[in-house]
């Protein structure tokens, strides 16, 4: 562990916004509904683009415009908008025990490892989908990203509700 | 109460309860649902209001979210029934966990005024302001049901 990220880590926790949040019985839910409410916006959005690239759930599309690029295209404002509530969220909730969030295993699997991982597929599935949607048969690559992402997100969720049980590791 | 004791100890719930993976994956599951089904949602609830994907008509849009909304639901209740199974008599007398019941309760009532008005506010040239201030009510319920959950645990430890 680099002594000048758990010394951060340290100052962090006892910036007066993070105690205040962390001392407070009623400031905590409220941090957690930003979290979930971005998270609500980010998967929701992501998701409902990972299956219609699965074919899942496809209405048959206007002549020319292929319906998963229209609805990624559609969705994208709003897409990033929930990642930065929920980033934000997520950092308010960090800070209130950053010195033991930083040492815990499943923390650091879920912000280390796999949250930059699931970040890049969607960037590429973003970029990607208009090409994909252009060829006559969805190929098999856009299917598998698409389920990808679907799988990382959940394997997010499950590094995250983990961390109670690395407490003391 | 009764019904909450043997719920607790039949076998499929004490299964889960004992083991910490199929504890894990339910709760998981409980919370990747709320995204699929809020999400959409709050989507739909802001383009009613003219504020996301205006390019995109409401009508169209409902009908590509509204699918992942029903899935999201269907197992975000059934999820939500095994966690509240597992410890049953301990949520029965519990007024917060009531209360989450009940907003949540309320937000499917406007979420469901909402879906199926969705489609005909769209029509119109410009949304009516009765579907924009419904939108509106949609979305603060559902955050607030969000936020009625976090309290559970919370405010009583419980869950």
């Amino acid at each position: 562990m680099h002594s000048s990220l758990f010394h951060f880590c340290q100052w962090l926790q006892n910036t007066r916004w993070a105690l205040a949040i962390s001392g407070s019985t009623w400031a905590y839910p409220y941090v957690q509904m930003i979290h979930f409410t971005g998270l609500s916006l980010w998967v929701g959005t992501s998701v409902a683009v990972d299956l219609r690239l699965l074919g899942i759930g496809r209405k048959r599309a206007a002549p020319g415009q292929s319906a998963a690029v229209g609805l990624s295209d559609a969705l994208f404002v709003w897409n990033w908008i929930g990642f930065l509530i929920a980033v934000t969220g997520g950092f308010m909730l960090f800070a209130t025990a950053a010195s033991t969030f930083i040492v815990n295993s499943a923390f650091r699997l879920k912000v280390g490892v796999l949250l930059p991982l699931a970040l890049i597929l969607h960037i590429v599935i973003q970029r990607k989908a208009p090409i994909w949607n252009q060829a006559a048969e969805r190929p098999l690559v856009a299917q598998i990203a698409g389920l990808g992402e679907i799988l990382f997100w959940f394997a997010i969720a499950t590094a995250a509700a983990s961390i109670p049980y690395f407490e003391h590791i | 109460m009764r019904f909450c004791e043997w719920l607790e100890h039949t076998a499929l719930i004490t299964a889960i309860t004992n083991s910490l993976v199929l504890a894990t994956i339910v709760e998981v599951l409980h919370y990747f649902s709320l995204f699929l089904l809020v999400g959409p949602i709050l989507i739909v609830d802001l383009r009613l209001m003219g504020l996301a994907a205006r390019r995109r008509n409401v009508a169209q849009l409902a009908a590509d979210l509204f699918p992942l909304m029903w899935a999201g639901m269907a197992l975000n209740f059934l999820t939500g029934f095994l966690l509240f199974a597992g410890d049953a008599t301990t949520f029965y007398g519990n007024h917060v966990f009531h209360f989450k019941l009940a907003v949540i309760l309320v937000a499917v009532v406007f979420g469901v005024v909402v879906q199926w008005n969705a489609k005909r506010w769209g029509e119109s040239p410009a949304v009516p302001v009765l579907g924009r201030f419904l939108a509106f009510v949609s979305l603060v319920l559902w955050i607030g049901s969000i936020l009625a959950a976090v309290e559970v645990p919370s405010l009583t430890s419980v869950g």
